[in-house]
């Protein structure tokens, strides 16, 4: 029973931590909270469902065509949000302001075009089988969802540490100052980051609605709540932190409701984060956030 | 006139209501402070005062200053743990508290029927409560303005480690800052409950506690009226927009992202720069 649930809350843990790693990237890079992710998330659950249903394509290209829509939509609101923003020095609750309203157009249109009743994907798509490894019942889905989100994070983490265009990113990290003193493409990488944010998002929209067999316009709010708390968990900025933290949450979830009951799921998270922030307040994970600060 | 207030009574009272909660997080953000705690602050009043006039028998009056009351102590204490965060964990951990205090109302059935809400509240909140609320809070805040707290909330938001360096108690003007917002935000949520019969937990979350900062944001920070300004288009664009629910979520966020981006000094700049004809990139 005990790990039953470490098994669902791992597979619930992993879906937050993709959507939170991307939102961690944008603010560990540029130093925006980009509030338009939630409803990115959403239209990358769309895209894939579409993808499914009008064209018939197997789950794992109807995946990469979500990854690239939301990879988009994440560049767009760096091209009509971020970038005219930090062009004229704007405060940041600008971008926060700015990118929210980004993310009630994309509700708003997805409404429009997809109509607001819950939907969900084809039957084709979900994968049936289940094992039972040492009387635990394990759905194909939660596997694929787990490894779907390792994958994801560990190609994120391979691209920061190993490859040179990482070390840029990591640069502009820094400070983007120095980053453009010593020749780096800030631009190009600005739009990278965003691309990447993006399509964990969306990748993460399509995890989601494959767990939980639901997609509707509304969706991002709440995974937008989480991810917050996912950032404040790992420390705003810190990638490993994001996925520890959203594994963390996953599990703290469900083991609230076989502690307390169902109704109190969602507070427990922000329950966490008021008691984090109380001892550390930082994060549970930080360490270079001092040095900024 | 007289046709015309029968006929918006419910706008202008929207209008007047979110000002004020409007000034609220206006005096936070004079000094760096973006606070999500509205909605929360906002529940405790409006559920306190809901549960004392309709259980409790008792009459308005009492009822708003117990709501304020509740919400000044709401905030003294909240604002003593979160208000040494700096930044964007101050704005997380003020969610937080919205976000605990939303899935307690849904839970605490007895009081605040859970997720259905309390139906059949007394509309007891008249227009000229709000308006002389509104006269009163933009009064104050023009008073703080001009006096020496003023001159040390603007040093502030220039630089907060000078002003604590040069010997002044920034913790304790934050306090009491947050204090005085917790107090308007509360006596606004009973306001609020007062106004439309209808309470649910979903009316006092992220999404109003964002519309509160939003308002000053869009309006202008530094404007007087710019809070107001602010609250009106907020209020008054989706009900312009009503024919279609989808096209006034693209509008509402289009007008509101236009704004940000060709308004940098907030929508109360607009006349000074038409009559100037600045261009508006320059102002920054």
């Amino acid at each position: 029973m005990l790990l039953q649930q470490f098994v669902n809350g791992l597979s619930l843990g992993a879906v937050y931590a993709v959507f939170a790693v991307g939102f961690t990237l944008v603010f560990g890079v540029l130093n925006v909270l980009n509030l338009s992710q939630g409803a990115v998330f959403m239209w990358g659950a769309y895209v894939g469902l579409e993808v499914m249903r009008t064209l018939h394509l197997p789950l794992a290209a109807a995946m990469a065509v979500a990854l690239l829509a939301a990879g988009l939509l994440g560049v767009l609101s760096e091209w009509i949000v971020f970038r005219p923003l930090q062009r004229r020095g704007a405060h940041r609750w600008m971008g926060m302001v700015g990118s929210l309203a980004l993310a009630r157009i994309l509700i708003g249109a997805a409404q429009e075009v997809f109509g607001t009743q819950v939907v969900r994907y084809p039957d084709g798509a979900v994968i049936g089988a289940a094992v039972d490894l040492w009387g635990v019942r394990v759905q194909g889905l939660q596997v694929v969802a787990l490894a779907v989100a390792l994958v994801l994070v560990l190609a994120l983490g391979a691209l920061l540490r190993l490859t040179n265009f990482g070390r840029v990113i990591r640069t502009v990290a820094f400070s983007e100052t120095v980053a453009r003193l010593v020749g780096a493409p800030v631009g190009r990488v600005r739009v990278a980051t965003f691309f990447v944010s993006g399509a964990l998002a969306g990748g993460a929209g399509v995890l989601w609605s494959l767990l939980f067999q639901s997609v509707s316009p509304f969706m991002g709010e709440t995974v937008l709540l989480k991810g917050l708390t996912v950032l404040i968990l790992g420390g705003l900025g810190n990638v490993a932190g994001a996925l520890a933290g959203g594994l963390l949450l996953g599990l703290v979830e469900v083991g609230s409701v076989v502690a307390v009951g169902a109704g109190y799921r969602d507070a427990v998270g922000f329950g966490l984060v008021l008691l984090i922030l109380l001892t550390r307040p930082t994060g549970l994970f930080s360490s270079r956030e001092a040095k900024r600060a | 006139m007289i046709d015309l207030y029968y006929a918006y009574e419910n706008v202008i009272d929207l209008c007047l209501l979110n000002a004020v909660l409007a000034f609220a997080c206006l005096l936070l953000l004079g000094v760096n402070l973006l606070s999500l705690a509205t909605g929360g602050l906002m529940a405790l009043g409006a559920y306190l005062s809901i549960w004392l006039t309709m259980q409790k028998g008792w009459s308005f009056g009492p009822a708003l200053l117990a709501a304020t009351l509740l919400g000044s102590l709401a905030a003294a204490g909240l604002g003593a743990l979160v208000l040494r965060l700096r930044g964007d964990y101050f704005a997380m951990a003020t969610l937080a508290f919205t976000e605990v205090v939303r899935i307690l109302t849904l839970n605490w059935d007895s009081v605040t029927g859970g997720a259905l809400g309390v139906f059949g509240i007394p509309k007891l909140t008249e227009t000229w409560q709000l308006a002389a609320l509104l006269l009163l809070v933009v009064y104050l805040v023009w008073a703080i303005r001009n006096s020496a707290i003023g001159d040390r909330m603007r040093a502030v938001a220039e630089d907060e480690l000078a002003v604590t360096a040069s010997g002044h108690d920034v913790a304790r003007l934050k306090r009491a800052l947050f204090t005085a917002s917790g107090a308007i935000a509360g006596l606004g949520g009973a306001l609020a409950a007062h106004l439309n019969m209808f309470v649910a937990p979903g009316d006092f979350g992220f999404l109003r506690s964002m519309d509160a900062v939003l308002a000053p944001v869009l309006g202008g920070v530094w404007n007087l009226f710019g809070a107001a300004i602010g609250a009106a288009i907020l209020t008054l664009l989706p009900e312009l927009l009503r024919f279609s629910a989808q096209w006034r979520e693209i509008l509402i966020g289009a007008v509101t992202l236009l704004a940000v981006l060709f308004l940098p000094t907030g929508v109360a700049s607009l006349p000074r720069r038409l009559l100037r004809g600045a261009h508006p990139g320059r102002i920054a």
